[in-house]
């Protein structure tokens, strides 16, 4: 029957079994292409990946100049380019959303323009990036950035249309409030949960932008290390770094949505 | 909520445009397995190069055909149905090396690798780099103040083989230097548009061309004919493939096919037609500016030729070992504790056999027919 409950422990039973069977539909695949030709790389068995970690966690540099392994300024790398990105383009999405949707004037002059810049791919502008912004650090923080400001600020300004009732922003005002009072203690505590959702679900589209400009500037990061690897097929290190690109994607899925529990309970699942 | 639905129509659109070729490639197969035997089917994945464009030029010319199913004037002679599969040089090594083609056009640094999991043959070198990668910096940078700057192209390939070679070779010690990582494509591009950050960059053509014209006061300051036969283009097939039924006349038609578009190039007859079909399939250049690029990019024009690298001293005891010791200090190689880089000239044990066999045999049967 549709939607019909499971025993909690079947649940858990049943999500184990799915992760066990790509498991082992991998161990099968490997051990086949292995069999065929005991040296490839292409689908690395344990061997291969015990191999990948040793290189991975390998201490860069020489003795006489130690850098850290190629996994830690990798994700130092990446990680740090996401979370400039992510700022920039959060807190101004945050400033133009709210305004957009507290003032019409400023609704009238940007919404029109912004719903239009959004629907351009901004894989597709990367050669602008390139040429406007350079190749280093700056672009991948203004590429990012503006990558999820546009679709950010749309979000966020039918949030405050929709989400923030005009009652209670009359009530506010016979209060005495101020403008600013208002967008502070009354839109911005109600929007708060939708910023933190949006936020969730930019990382994902954030990720592609920064991983694509990673495979082709750059020293250093996520993308950067699986175009290198790939290239030579060193697939076991391509697998690690995708997973650990998987586990982290989740884990801020799941930071992000205990965040938002904790701060706003009220706003339900 | 608005995704779900998206999802599935996109996913519904890939696989329409996931099945089209299958839908196509039926009817097609069986309409032409009418001749005597059936033409084995071999694949050959190249990427736009002046030596490996040629091959995207003999399907325009009808030398070959590149679907799989149909034949053109060369295959038709040798009996082979060779499938052309154009990718970027990148993925020409995956493909390659995940075993989705038969044969690749790549250079004699990079086989190194793939090669040690999938044994491969040589068939013959298409051209050696004599000019077409280059460094290339502005504001009158020389060789001792480029240390204060990084120079800027594709790391762990040609390129940087390039710029530590002729660094060596001028006296000069390669860890002085930097070489920063970027895709020659966006390297030009950051230099031609006056990246401040950018004042030195080592990339190949059409970008060293382009680069050229693009800003006056950029200059070459040493390229690859400081370091004549080092760089060495080729087409690579896996020994599997060649034990196949069908493999010498999948060797033979690439050959075949190879020498008659430069033979092409060089008559006066067809030079300029041919030229700028070569400069369609290479970033659109026209035949004056392909002229260049095919001076820079030096053919080995004819079976003789390439038989002579093959059997050149100093590219057997030499170049090849300076290659490989370079790929294992960069770790574009990694080899077992204690084991040596398999490669050899006619020795079919190796994992890598620079073979002139195949060439040979190609003039005794082109001579007999």
């Amino acid at each position: 029957m549709i939607r019909k409950r499971i025993p909690a422990l079947l649940f858990l039973a049943l999500s184990l079994a799915g992760i066990a069977a790509l498991i082992s539909c991998y161990a099968a695949l490997s051990a086949r292409t292995t069999a065929k030709n005991a040296q490839q790389t292409v689908v690395p068995g344990i061997d291969g990946f015990k191999k990948g970690f040793e290189k991975i966690l390998k201490p860069g540099g020489m003795a006489s100049n130690p850098k850290p392994a190629m996994i830690w300024s990798d994700l130092a790398a990446t990680y740090w380019r996401l979370f400039l990105g992510l700022a920039i383009g959060v807190s101004l999405s945050i400033v133009v959303g709210v305004s957009m949707g507290a003032y019409r004037w400023i609704e009238a002059l940007l919404s029109p323009m912004i719903t239009f810049l959004s629907k351009i791919p901004p894989t597709a502008m990367m050669p602008i990036y390139f040429v406007l912004v350079g190749t280093d650090q700056a672009m991948f923080a203004t590429m990012v950035g503006l990558g999820v400001f546009f679709t950010m600020a749309q979000s966020i300004y039918s949030a405050v249309q929709k989400d923030v009732r005009d009652d209670a922003i009359d009530k506010a005002y016979t209060l005495g409030a101020s403008d600013m009072e208002i967008i502070v203690e009354v839109i911005w505590r109600q929007i708060l949960p939708r910023v933190i959702d949006n936020i969730r679900l930019q990382i994902g589209p954030a990720m592609v932008f920064l991983l694509a400009a990673e495979m082709i500037v750059g020293n250093a990061g996520m993308g950067y290390r699986i175009r290198m690897e790939s290239r030579i097929l060193n697939m076991n290190v391509v697998y690690i770094y995708l997973a650990i690109l998987g586990l982290s994607g989740l884990f801020a899925e799941y930071a992000l949505l205990w965040t938002r529990r904790r701060i706003s309970p009220w706003f339900g699942e | 909520m608005a995704s779900s639905p998206r999802r599935i129509t996109f996913g519904t659109i890939t696989c329409l445009i996931a099945s089209l070729p299958l839908l196509a490639g039926c009817p097609s197969k069986s309409t032409t397995s009418s001749g005597a035997s059936k033409p084995e089917v071999f694949s050959l994945t190249w990427s736009e190069y002046p030596s490996w464009s040629v091959f995207g030029v003999a399907h325009e010319a009808g030398l070959l055909d590149q679907a799989e199913g149909k034949l053109g004037e060369i295959e038709r002679k040798w009996n082979v149905d060779i499938v052309l599969k154009q990718a970027d040089y990148d993925k020409c090594i995956e493909i390659y090396g995940t075993g989705n083609a038969d044969a690749v056009c790549i250079t004699n640094m990079d086989i190194l690798g793939p090669s040690l999991q999938k044994a491969s043959v040589v068939l013959f070198p298409t051209s050696t780099s004599d000019g077409a990668d280059a460094c290339i910096a502005v504001d009158g940078l020389d060789l001792e103040s480029l240390k204060t700057q990084a120079s800027f192209g594709l790391e762990r390939s040609v390129s940087q083989y390039c710029f530590e070679r002729v660094l060596e070779k001028n006296g000069l010690n390669p860890s002085d230097y930097t070489f920063s990582n970027m895709d020659p494509a966006i390297a030009a591009q950051a230099l031609q548009s006056n990246d401040e950050k950018i004042k030195s960059i080592v990339v190949w053509n059409p970008f060293v061309m382009q680069t050229l014209e693009s800003r006056s006061d950029a200059k070459v300051l040493f390229d690859s004919s400081a370091i004549p036969e080092e760089i060495v283009d080729m087409v690579v097939a896996s020994k599997q493939a060649m034990q196949r039924k069908g493999g010498k006349d999948f060797a033979y038609a690439l050959m075949e096919t190879f020498y008659e578009v430069s033979r092409r190039i060089d008559d006066p007859k067809s030079a300029d037609e041919t030229l700028v079909a070569l400069g369609e399939k290479f970033s659109n250049l026209d035949a004056k500016a392909m002229k260049t690029v095919v001076t820079q990019t030096k053919f080995y024009k004819s079976p003789k030729d390439a038989i002579a690298l093959l059997e050149k001293k100093s590219f057997r005891d030499e170049t090849m070992p300076t290659v490989a010791k370079f790929c294992v200090e960069h770790e574009i190689l990694t080899l077992e504790p204690g084991k040596d880089v398999s490669l050899g000239f006619d020795a079919s044990d190796k994992q890598l056999n620079f073979s002139s066999e195949y060439l040979k045999g190609y003039l005794e049967t082109t001579a007999k027919k």
